[in-house]
């Protein structure tokens, strides 16, 4: 009930421990990753967004810069030549020569009058003498002076976009028209380079491609995605589109100045956040790296600490058994020094009686009123042994009250032959009921030691008591063989040994039978203090002891004290 | 060899009586008491040399009557007989004026030379005071008479 008590305290504490553990370095953990990562992250799609809009911007400016520059070309043919001179194809074949030599992006150059009739053309195609009158770039040119068309197939059939002037003279108008090369046009938009996947096309505002896009795109072709990003607004804008095909891009648009043609750069977004996402991945492993440790740690503590208490609970727990049992063993002291004196009074009139039968048989016998029979002799015998047996319990009532004395705690000297022989009186009876043969090889001329008797009886008593353990484990009721041996080394030391014949100790179990608590006996019948307080009192004294044990073969114990100073004797 | 008056106090009847028989045969003469009171009473009435006295008696216990014998009666030896021998006992009746300390059961030879001892300490102390007396009485006869008085 206590245990389980106790196991569920333990398990509640464990939790609580275990969760302030976890909690108190993960909490800031997780804040600074996570602020960490905000910043990072977002200065990182600043960077990129920043440079991919630097990169339209640019591009922007490049495609403007060459349609600029191409109508600036047809500008200066207006306003060099007049229509008549232009009319002349020979006249208009010599500017155009001196136009390719500008710029070879110019595919031919014709001249229309008001009519819309291609009066003059120089280039490849055989144009001159159609009218265009009804033509949408016609009107329009006619109309605000300037225009560039769309990407459109035309006369010839071939995918080509125009750029056409007209200039009034006299009350007649008439029109320059050129065509753009597109593929060149196409190669200087298409020719963007951004990471693995980055790419640039143009596109009207009816979503058709006007330059070829590099991921699948022909000119003239409609851009399905178109819908997804149709603006008005003339800025530069970024945003983040799944096209029709699943693949998530990065885009970033600008409609161009002169022309409703709007430029795309866009890239894939893995590709374009590719930093961004090495970063993310980075801080994840970082994370798990983190949290992994600080769980591991967080465990590892808890199960110490929750170790340590309980260790140190069983150890008072221990202590309050140990001292419980100890105040026991007092009170049974002072009991069986009780029952001692009691057994005395009874026995004192046994011996009394004793002796007046003895007495008047005497008187008898020496009256000679008693025939010297047989059963006289008998009875003679009969009543000896009465004096015996009580002399006996005598022994037995004056060693226990020897025991229970308390009073005798000064050190003095003791006289170790005499004194082991008493103590060797008190385990007698168990060693007799054992079957064990006690063996005493004990020098008469021991100096004596210095200290108190009732430590030293213990120590004794402790060493016989377990060796007597120890033989009855191995032997039962028969067969044990206890030797004690007392003698003076050459040193000086007094060395007293006790050795059994019993089940003997192993070797790991030698190196701990010192320390406190520690018992092989079973729960509740040893306290594992025995030897641990036997060490004490004899290192006290300035002692020694030692071990040596073989299992299954016996163990010898082995004291080692000084003897008495010669002041003290 | 002069009588010997012993009085064994016990309050164990049958210690009392068999004890008293063996020391009968021993020469002695024996007084015997069951309790304190009952010492008391003989010691008033005859001149008792030697005192065994238990330890341990229901009413008053040996010490306390040990401390009055002693009071009363300061001639008469007394041995203490305990069951328990505890050191404080001992020291406390010695302290009191016992002449000795014996722990049972003992043997009655023991006893009986204890008491031997205990009757020839008290035949030195009245040779002693018959002294003194005796000087006294050559020194200035009055004080003699005055101090003898008539219980003595």
């Amino acid at each position: 009930m206590h245990h389980m008590e106790n196991e569920q305290r333990y398990t509640k504490l464990r939790k609580m421990v275990l969760v302030c553990m976890i909690l108190v370095p993960l909490i800031p953990f997780l804040l600074t990753i996570a602020i960490g990562y905000y910043y990072f992250t977002s200065a990182l799609e600043k960077k990129t967004v920043a440079a991919t809009s630097r990169i339209v911007d640019d591009h922007r400016s490049m495609i403007e810069f060459f349609l600029e520059e191409r109508r600036a070309d047809l500008e200066f043919i207006l306003n060099s030549y007049n229509f008549d001179y232009l009319a002349q194809h020979e006249n208009l074949e010599r500017v155009f020569e001196r136009l390719q030599i500008k710029s070879n992006a110019f595919v031919d150059l014709g001249v229309f009058n008001q009519e819309g009739v291609h009066v003059s053309y120089e280039g490849p195609f055989k144009l001159t003498g159609r009218v265009y009158k009804d033509e949408d770039w016609f009107i329009e040119v006619m109309k605000k002076g300037y225009y560039i068309s769309d990407i459109f197939l035309g006369f010839r059939r071939v995918p080509h976009f125009v750029i056409a002037m007209a200039k009034p003279e006299e009350s007649n108008k008439w029109v320059i028209r050129a065509t753009i090369d597109t593929y060149i046009f196409n190669d200087m938009v298409k020719r963007v380079r951004i990471g693995r996947t980055g790419e640039a096309y143009l596109l009207n505002r009816d979503g058709i491609f006007q330059t070829e896009r590099r991921s699948g795109g022909n000119i003239l072709d409609e851009d399905p995605d178109f819908e997804k990003y149709r603006t008005k607004n003339t800025d530069i804008k970024t945003f983040t589109q799944t096209d029709y095909r699943g693949t998530e891009y990065f885009f970033a648009t600008t409609w161009l100045k002169d022309k409703e043609w709007l430029l795309v750069v866009r890239q894939e977004s893995g590709d374009a956040f590719q930093a961004l996402t090495r970063a993310g991945y980075l801080i994840l492993f970082i994370s798990i790296l983190g949290i992994g440790s600080i769980l591991a740690v967080a465990f590892y503590l808890t199960d110490r600490i929750i170790h340590r208490m309980i260790e140190t609970d069983t150890e008072k727990d221990e202590l309050q058994e140990q001292l419980i049992r100890a105040s026991r063993l007092a009170e049974l002291g002072e009991m069986a020094a009780g029952f001692a004196h009691e057994i005395n009074n009874p026995l004192q009139i046994i011996k009394s009686e004793h002796t007046l039968v003895q007495m008047i048989l005497n008187d008898l016998s020496e009256k000679e009123q008693l025939s010297a029979a047989e059963e006289m002799a008998e009875l003679t015998d009969s009543i000896n042994q009465i004096g015996l047996q009580v002399d006996r319990c005598s022994a037995i009532t004056q060693s226990i009250l020897k025991f229970g004395r308390k009073s005798d705690t000064t050190p003095k000297n003791v006289d170790l032959k005499e004194f082991i022989l008493d103590v060797i009186k008190m385990i007698s009876p168990r060693a007799t009921v054992n079957g064990v043969d006690i063996r005493l090889n004990i020098a008469n001329d021991l100096p004596p030691v210095f200290g108190e008797a009732g430590h030293l009886q213990q120590v004794f008593l402790n060493l016989f008591n377990n060796a007597l353990d120890a033989i009855y484990e191995k032997h039962g009721v028969q067969g044990g063989i206890l030797e004690i041996s007392a003698t003076t080394e050459i040193g000086g030391m007094i060395k007293i040994s006790v050795t059994d014949n019993g089940c003997g100790i192993d070797v790991e179990n030698q190196k701990k039978i010192f320390s406190p608590f520690y018992t092989t006996k079973p729960l509740g019948k040893g306290t594992g203090l025995g030897l641990s307080v036997c060490y004490g009192i004899v290192t006290a004294m300035g002692g020694s002891m030692a071990v040596a044990s073989e299992k299954e073969v016996g163990t010898t114990f082995t004291v080692r004290l000084s003897p008495a100073q010669k002041n003290n004797l | 060899m002069e009588d010997i008056k012993l009085m064994l106090v016990d309050d164990e009847e049958r210690f009392v009586r068999t004890t008293s028989k063996l020391l009968a045969r021993k020469g002695f003469r024996i007084f015997s008491a069951l309790s304190g009171a009952d010492a008391l009473h003989i010691l008033k009435g005859h001149n008792i040399h030697v005192v065994v006295l238990d330890v341990k008696m229901p009413g008053m216990d040996g010490i306390a009557l040990l401390k009055e014998i002693k009071r009363n009666f300061p001639l008469v030896e007394v041995i203490m007989l305990t069951g328990h021998g505890t050191l404080e006992s001992a020291v406390e009746g010695l302290k009191s004026g016992a002449s000795d300390y014996l722990t049972k059961p003992i043997d009655i030879e023991d006893l009986t030379a204890r008491v031997r001892e205990a009757f020839e300490k008290r035949r030195r102390l009245e040779e002693k005071i018959r002294k003194a007396h005796s000087n006294l009485c050559v020194k200035s006869p009055e004080a003699t008479v005055k101090k003898a008085g008539p219980g003595f």
